[in-house]
């Protein structure tokens, strides 16, 4: 907009000053001065016009109590909820987590299409990406500004926290009080699953997640190893495979340590011990870090584990270069090998107070509505549609795949390869489900954490001190 | 006075004035201030409050060994610019301007890597030194030798530094080469006439006449690296491995937008700035151009 306005004044200033060249051939004086008043109204004019097109949006912003925001509106309303009037065309934002690389990406854009076909009055820009730090702060970002999309898929633990702070979304409550059938297909233990930490239920879940070991039972046949179902069986197996040039344990240090973080230190803690988050160090969790270096000792991670990133990490798994690797439900769909692999319990680490099974899941993000979307009329229907679209009985058994927990009651699917059927024993059979360290604590101590593990891996830094300095950010 | 009146072209000046206001001076004043503030968000959400911290994170940042190994870094790569790509581009350009026919060939093919993107440039050179697959330990495999881990903490430093000095050897020569052009070639015939070689005229003709362009590249050079970014965090963020490869640059943004440190990374981003006035101060007191010149 700000070019069109710029272009036209531009356009006008050339006019004017041909027709003042002309003019001043007959010369003088007063036609240089009138140049001169000319050039100086059109710069101020262009100064306006910046204000002008930043101030703009705020003309336009829906982020107004229905209601407030002229009759015009209200009368869109109204014909909105007239069945025998075609709606007003409608463009929704929405931004998922459903992008890049995850397994669920192509499924959430065939809905998409499927749900504009249906409703044609409605135009889906999409923004989705693969959820990681800097798209958390981006979103962070658009929410405080008041750029924020109308439905997000989004977490619900202390990792929304600071989009929680700006208060923009509607509670569900709120929206069954006028569409009662909201997210009627999903479980209530999965809506509470999905509350947010000050106990409002604001998100739809679509599905939960479990990580787990996954592991190349081929590998382990060719090398007459038994899967690492205690710890003896591990370190066995890392001897063997680093003997015979097989990486033991595909994973990026630098990059997605996460995984290994949660399973070392729920080991060396057990369950209980694990969810609370204390003020000085823990032993246990200590203990269970320590676990990195002599993991890193005994040669059970890539030589190049400092630099590579996950998605290389994972390439070495499924390469069946690499005999093992950590990671979540998401992973189990990608990995092409679906007859040789298999999810194996997390073997207690020496001392562990953890149980044999003892797993890292639960349910950590869902659909919101924002109070933009809410409040406008028009993409009110839309936004409710969009999410009871995405979170039926129907997209979540697509969306579920076999992989992780369903929110809502699935049936069975016969479809389900040898390797989704050993997630589903390995879940299954969980002696406990513990969320992961992030939904826990801040952002900042949580990622403080990730990265000193490289350090915590070499020795450099130990690992209480480690979490002394992220139990410290924690509690400012 | 070439007008009489100077307030027209205040308002001229206004619209850039603004620009430069709103996005860089304002920004910069409350850079300053989010580094005195614990931020627990990149932008405070309605409501919302930060604790006041004073100088806590200046404190840190003598504490801070990562901070040290940046600035090291930094520094290291002020002097192999200026050295190498500085060094380098002088060469270039001084052949390049003996040479009679396909100057503008040469020109083009230096300043090529320029118009690629550094983010690119970062990207193919972590497919030469990946480890498995990558285009040297194929090399390596094809002479027969073993694979080499080549962002080793041994070697990292010095695996990242060669892509960001070829990337913009191109932009100097390009500066350097209009220079010597510059330079009267009626100088060069009275001095040939004089029976002064080829050789002794780029010592006692080419670089004396050249020195405030030098100058002014080593100052371009020296301030560019304290703003080293995109290639090293193409190839490894983070600085990775172990924090060693860290600039000022990718540290800075490693504790704002990595880990979410937003006040921490507002103080590395102050010290950059004012590292930036000193050294360049530094590097023109140290090698002032000849006013005689």
């Amino acid at each position: 907009m700000i070019y069109d306005n710029i272009d036209y004044i531009i356009v006008m200033y050339e006019a004017v000053i041909c027709c003042i060249d002309k003019e001043n051939s007959k010369g003088g004086f007063v036609m240089s001065k009138m140049r001169k008043i000319l050039a100086m109204l059109l710069a101020l004019m262009m100064v306006f016009t910046l204000f002008a097109a930043c101030d703009k949006k705020n003309d336009e912003n829906p982020n107004v109590p229905a209601g407030t925001n002229g009759d015009s509106k209200d009368k869109d309303k109204q014909n909105t909820n007239d069945k025998d009037e075609k709606p007003n065309d409608v463009t929704l934002v929405t931004v998922s987590m459903y992008g890049g690389t995850d397994p669920n990406a192509e499924n959430y854009q065939n809905f998409n299409a499927e749900f504009m076909a249906e409703h044609s009055y409605i135009t889906i820009e999409d923004d989705s990406q693969s959820a990681d730090q800097d798209w958390k702060t981006k979103i962070a970002a658009d929410f405080a500004v008041g750029n924020e999309p109308d439905v997000i898929q989004y977490f619900t633990d202390a990792n929304a926290s600071d989009v929680l702070a700006a208060d923009k979304f509607v509670s569900i409550d709120e929206i069954r009080a006028e569409y009662p059938d909201y997210a009627k297909d999903i479980l209530d233990s999965a809506l509470k699953a999905a509350a947010n930490p000050d106990g409002v239920q604001r998100a739809v879940p679509t599905t939960g997640y479990w990580e787990g070991l996954f592991c190349n039972k081929d590998l382990f046949d060719q090398y007459n190893l038994e899967l690492p179902t205690d710890w003896d069986k591990m370190l066995t197996a890392i001897e063997t495979f680093k003997e015979n040039g097989i990486i033991p344990i595909a994973v990026s240090l630098n990059n997605v340590p996460h995984y290994w973080v949660e399973f070392l230190m729920l080991s060396a803690a057990g369950p209980d011990e694990f969810a609370v988050v204390p003020e000085e160090a823990p032993e246990s969790w200590a203990k269970g870090l320590d676990m990195f270096k002599t993991l890193r000792d005994l040669g059970a991670f890539p030589v190049d584990t400092d630099t590579i990133d996950n998605d290389l990490a994972g390439e070495l798994f499924k390469n069946k270069e690499a005999a093992m690797q950590l990671d979540g439900s998401w992973y189990l769909g990608g990995i092409p090998d679906q007859d040789n692999t298999v999810l194996v319990s997390f073997p207690v680490i020496p001392g562990g107070k953890a149980q044999p099974g003892a797993m890292v899941g639960g349910i950590s993000s869902g659909f919101y509505i924002t109070k933009k979307a809410w409040n406008d009329p028009d993409k009110r229907d839309a936004a409710v549609k969009f999410v009871m679209a995405h979170t039926s009985k129907d997209a979540i058994t697509t969306y579920w795949g076999g992989n992780g927990q369903a929110a809502a009651a699935v049936d069975p699917l016969d479809t389900m390869t040898p390797l989704g059927v050993s997630g589903l024993e390995y879940s299954s059979a969980a002696s406990s489900i513990s969320s992961p360290t992030d939904s826990r604590i801040s952002q900042e101590a949580y990622n403080t954490l990730i990265a000193g593990i490289v350090d915590v891996s070499t020795g450099a830094k130990s690992s209480t001190d480690l979490l002394n300095e992220v139990l410290a950010i924690n509690a400012k | 006075m070439l007008y009489k009146k100077k307030w027209p072209l205040l308002i001229f000046l206004l619209p850039g004035f603004l620009m430069m206001l709103i996005f860089l001076y304002l920004p910069f004043i409350d850079n300053i201030r989010n580094s005195l503030y614990d931020m627990t968000s990149i932008v405070k959400m309605p409501g919302q409050e930060f604790k006041y911290i004073g100088l806590d994170n200046y404190k840190y940042l003598f504490e801070d060994p990562k901070i040290r190994i940046s600035i090291i870094n930094s520094l290291k790569m002020m002097g192999l610019t200026i050295v190498f790509q500085i060094g380098i581009a002088l060469i270039l350009a001084i052949m390049v301007d003996s040479v009679k026919h396909g100057q503008q060939f040469f020109r083009i093919v230096y300043f090529f890597p320029i118009v690629i993107s550094a983010t690119a440039i970062g990207l193919v050179f972590q497919l030469f030194y990946n480890y498995k697959g990558g285009m040297l330990n194929q090399v390596m495999a094809f002479l027969g030798k073993e694979p080499i881990n080549w962002l080793a903490p041994s070697m990292a430093f010095i695996m990242i530094s060669i892509p960001i000095l070829w990337s913009y050897v191109g932009f100097y020569f390009v500066i350097l080469l209009t220079g010597i052009n510059g330079i009267s070639h009626e100088v060069y015939e009275a001095a040939s006439i004089d029976g002064c070689s080829r050789f002794k005229q780029i010592f006692y003709i080419t670089l004396p006449l050249l020195r405030g362009v030098i100058c002014t590249c080593v100052t371009l050079g020296v301030t560019g690296a304290l703003k080293v970014f995109d290639i090293p965090w193409a190839i490894v963020p983070k600085g990775a491995p172990q924090g060693l490869t860290h600039f000022l640059g990718t540290y800075m943004y490693e504790q704002t937008f990595t880990i979410g440190n937003f006040d921490y990374g507002s103080t590395i981003a102050l010290l950059m700035v004012v590292f930036g006035i000193v050294v360049s101060w530094l590097v023109n007191k140290i090698i002032k151009p000849d006013d005689n010149l």
